[in-house]
């Protein structure tokens, strides 16, 4: 005789739903960095999805576990998504397979799958390939109003997969902009022209620094966080983390531009620059790695925010949300050690870690 | 579903969590609690409360009368068992029950008459007349329990007297499709606070607040003018907002007084004693009438059933005459209680006991069924439905992988069970079931430890006789040694034949002292040879 358990309803929620909510608010991001980079970013969404998807199998069926149901709990796809969003357009196709392969194989079965990883998937794809091919995983295009050969479908295409333009064009030509410069982003532009002694006032004089926080990123950066806001009051993903992220980045910026704003970027040019607003609601949010505790999660996002902020600053990537992300994640046991709520009757917050049970 | 305008009469607070699931309320509250025709037999629990089992004094062949104590109490955990009905006992013997265990217990099974006839009563009404001791001894014979579902002996809850202040009254009936205690406030609104009165003359200055929720407009109408009748204008209707679980004893504390009974206390600790509606008419009852409890309303609902509704119904009747009542075929699942904490029945032969508020009778895909739980992606859902503050995605990592004295660290026995956990999970795990694992896993292991402790001291105690008594013996030996070398010294110094005869005299003396010391050791070698026997029995 079995007889089943209460409780007996459950809400129609489900784990799919959820990872299927987190793509669809990608959309407005997604648009805007179509929109400014070209349709790379889709062919590098359809590469990275499709080895997801089969590594994904393959490694379900290589560990004698159900392939459908799993498959489609959709965590593989969104890791995917999220790693192909933040990649250069133009990237060889053999580095997004590479980069997602690593981040399924490696950052999530080597830990037991999907709940059990202690790394951010999409990250850990995303850094090995930053490591391993720092010139490419840098070179981004610049944005379609400041770009002398706009770059069309088929040029993306072949771009991917070739290296070279349908027109036999080198790729070094198309990143060309109006002042005859290969681009950077705008967050590698001001690094490298703060090395070279320049002081921010003259920079930002420079196309592409022009806006919030250089032409096209403030846009998908705005993109980003309106998909974010959509997640966050469909409570897909708690406020903490982005709260907390945003406000550790804004206020370390703001130390460093109160000290000296010729040489510091301002808390404005952080917030919507490079990959803010997609880290803050889509990356650090991974639940899996994230610390799960409402004060746990405030930290957590705190911290990569002001790590973010100090590695943009003085490190020698020009961002760094990949990197605070992963450190996060080291901390993320502790963190929920240490930042249990207080259970209903109890008094105060006991230090758990005193206890003699450990 | 319709919410009531009625303002709360006090200030409410909040509690943290909590979930909306479908009421499900609409299917049973419609209709007027109805009698059912007697079954042929009803089975009767003797462990229809919480704590001791009830001791039968009614033997088979024996005719019975409807109130007539079938069984009295075991100690002061316990109550009294009425006949529910009028009729000939025909087995006292184990049988399937309505326990979440699903194992079979004792019952008392009578073969009903159809006369239905009362035994000599002795009503109360004038509860003004009656000491303390009376009032807590009468309710105790009328084996009242808390009829919310716990089923916890009322008298021993209304044992402690000091300090108490608040009496709040459980009307907020949180769990879906359950309607018992909405349609008895419809209908017997002024019975239910008479009851409370009667518990109110049990302390000095007792406050009485009604704690209801604002998805029973005719209730909360009812209690209005029941209140206004009978002139009780400082009892306070709490009207608090539908959020299960607001009716969890903890939580409608929490709503009311906004404080929280510490950890591993009670609400006394506050000042306040809870009862349930239906508490609250069964004592009204025991004093006026002077019926025992021996019935009470019960919803019967789920979407298999044709005649959803709630009824009056004594205790011991089988669930499938109320199948047959409320016209429900083949239901998928049959559950006791309320879908977030009920349980499923073994099967339809089993009798309704005091603490059956609900039976579900649910189409085959009305509710959940097991389905593959996806892995946890500590999404913290959980954790935000959880009313205690708990961590459950937390306390599920540790109970999953055995590690209890990390769940206890997390507050594992702080868990009230009420599902809004499992009930939001995307990934669907059964979470509840995982903490009671735990639980009765952590509670084994503490029955398991005490023995072992017990077993050590014992075998440590021994450790330090059997020490003791070979020191003893090296003792005694040396003593005899000692004695045969002065002999032997004092020989030495005489001439040969009085030598001989001293030696002889010590040798003799020594031998006697070496006598008086077994005789004296003797005893406890014995103890020592029984306790290995028995230890060896043991074994």
């Amino acid at each position: 005789m079995s007889l089943i358990s209460s409780p007996f309803t459950k809400n129609p929620t489900s784990v799919s739903a959820l990872m299927l909510w987190v793509i669809g608010a990608t959309l407005p991001g997604l648009f805007a960095l179509v929109y400014f980079f070209g349709f790379g970013v889709i062919i590098n969404i359809i590469i990275a999805s499709v080895t997801a998807l089969v590594t994904e199998a393959l490694i379900l069926k290589t560990r004698r576990r159900p392939v459908l149901p799993i498959l489609f709990d959709g965590s593989a796809l969104v890791t995917a998504w999220l790693l192909a969003l933040a990649i250069p357009p133009l990237l060889p196709w053999w580095m997004t397979v590479i980069g997602v392969s690593f981040a399924i194989v490696f950052a999530k079965h080597v830990y037991g799958g999907l709940g059990n990883n202690l790394f951010n998937p999409a990250m850990v794809g995303y850094v090995l390939l930053l490591i391993s091919f720092p010139l490419e995983m840098t070179s981004w295009l610049p944005p379609a109003e400041l770009a002398q050969n706009p770059v069309s479908f088929m040029d993306a295409l072949s771009y991917i997969f070739t290296g070279t333009g349908f027109d036999n064009q080198s790729i070094a030509s198309t990143r060309i902009g109006v002042d005859g410069f290969t681009m950077a982003t705008p967050l590698d532009h001001v690094k490298t022209e703060l090395s070279q002694g320049y002081r921010l006032a003259e920079i930002e004089t420079h196309a592409v620094i022009n806006g919030l926080s250089g032409s096209g990123w403030q846009w998908v950066n705005l993109g980003f966080l309106a998909g974010g806001l959509v997640l966050m009051f469909r409570k897909v993903i708690g406020w903490q983390i982005p709260a907390g992220l945003l406000l550790g980045m804004v206020a370390m910026s703001f130390v460093l531009f109160a000290s000296n704003s010729d040489h510091y970027l301002s808390p404005s040019f952080h917030l919507f620059a490079g990959a803010t607003m997609l880290g803050a609601f889509f990356i650090a949010t991974d639940p899996v790695t994230a610390s799960t505790t409402p004060k746990g999660r405030w930290i957590f996002g705190l911290g990569i925010g002001i790590i973010t902020v100090l590695i943009r600053t003085f490190g020698g990537y020009p961002d760094a949300i990949a990197f605070a992300v992963l450190l996060m994640n080291m901390t993320v046991p502790m963190l929920d050690y240490y930042t249990k709520p207080k259970t209903y009757g109890h008094k105060a917050k006991r230090a758990t870690g005193d206890s003699d049970a450990d | 579903m319709e919410r009531s305008n009625y303002k709360s009469e006090i200030p409410i607070f909040e509690f943290p969590g909590g979930i909306h699931p479908k009421e499900h309320k609409v299917e049973s509250n419609q209709t007027p609690i109805r009698d059912i025709p007697l079954p042929k037999q009803l089975v009767i629990n003797l462990k229809g409360q919480a704590g001791n089992r009830s001791l039968p004094v009614v033997n088979v062949g024996d005719t019975v009368l409807k109130g007539q104590v079938i069984a009295e109490s075991d100690g002061i955990f316990s109550t009294h068992q009425h006949a529910p009905s009028s009729g000939t006992v025909v087995a006292i013997e184990k049988r399937p029950i309505a326990h979440p265990s699903g194992l079979d217990d004792v019952c008392v099974v009578i073969e009903t008459d159809g006369k239905d006839q009362w035994c000599d009563l002795s009503p109360k009404p004038n509860t003004h007349n009656l000491q303390r001791a009376e009032i807590l001894a009468h309710i105790c014979e009328s084996g009242i329990v808390g009829l919310g579902g716990a089923s916890f002996p009322t008298h021993i809850k209304l044992k402690r007297e000091s300090g108490i202040h608040t009496l709040i009254i459980n009307a907020a009936e949180c769990e879906p499709y359950i309607t018992c205690d909405d349609r008895l406030l419809q209908e017997h609104a002024l019975e239910v606070l008479k009851g409370a009165q009667i518990i109110s003359q049990l302390y000095q200055d007792l406050t009485i607040i009604i704690g209801i929720e604002d998805n029973k407009p005719d209730a909360i109408d009812a209690l209005v003018s029941a209140r206004k009748e009978l002139g009780l204008d400082g009892a306070k209707i709490a009207v608090i907002p539908t959020k299960y679980p607001s009716g969890g004893e903890k939580q409608l504390i929490q709503l009311i007084t906004g404080k929280e009974v510490p950890h591993g206390g009670l609400p006394a600790d506050l000042g306040l004693v809870m009862h349930n509606v239906a508490t609250c008419f069964a004592i009204f009852e025991a004093f006026e009438y002077g019926k025992p409890l021996v019935s009470r309303v019960v919803t019967l609902t789920g979407e298999a059933c044709q005649k959803a509704g709630n009824y009056q119904v004594p205790f011991g009747t089988p669930v499938e005459h109320l199948m047959k009542i409320s016209e429900a075929s083949n239901p998928g699942v049959l559950v006791m209680g309320g879908p977030m904490m009920g349980f499923e029945l073994p099967n339809s032969k089993v009798g309704i006991v005091k603490a059956t508020n609900c039976i579900i009778m649910a189409a085959p895909k009305e509710l959940k069924h097991d389905h593959l739980a996806l892995p946890c992606i500590r999404c913290g859902a959980c954790m935000d439905a959880c009313p205690a503050s708990l961590l459950p995605q937390q306390l599920y990592w540790h109970a999953k992988s055995d590690e209890f004295e990390k769940a206890e660290e997390y507050d594992l026995f702080d868990c009230i069970e009420c599902g809004a956990c499992a009930y939001v999970c995307p990934s669907d795990i059964p979470l509840v079931q995982y903490y009671r694992y735990a639980k009765s896993t952590i509670r084994n292991q503490k029955v398991e430890k005490t023995k072992a402790d017990k077993a050590r001291l014992r075998h440590e105690a021994r450790q330090e006789r059997l020490e003791r008594v070979k020191r003893e013996k090296a003792e005694k030996h040396r003593k005899a040694a000692e004695a045969r070398r002065k002999a032997a010294e004092a020989a030495g110094d005489d001439d040969t034949k009085k030598s001989a005869v001293a030696a002889a005299l010590a040798r003799v003396k020594a031998k006697k002292a070496e006598q008086d010391e077994d005789s004296a050791t003797g005893s406890s070698n014995e103890t020592e040879n029984q306790e290995t026997d028995n230890k060896g029995n043991d074994a």
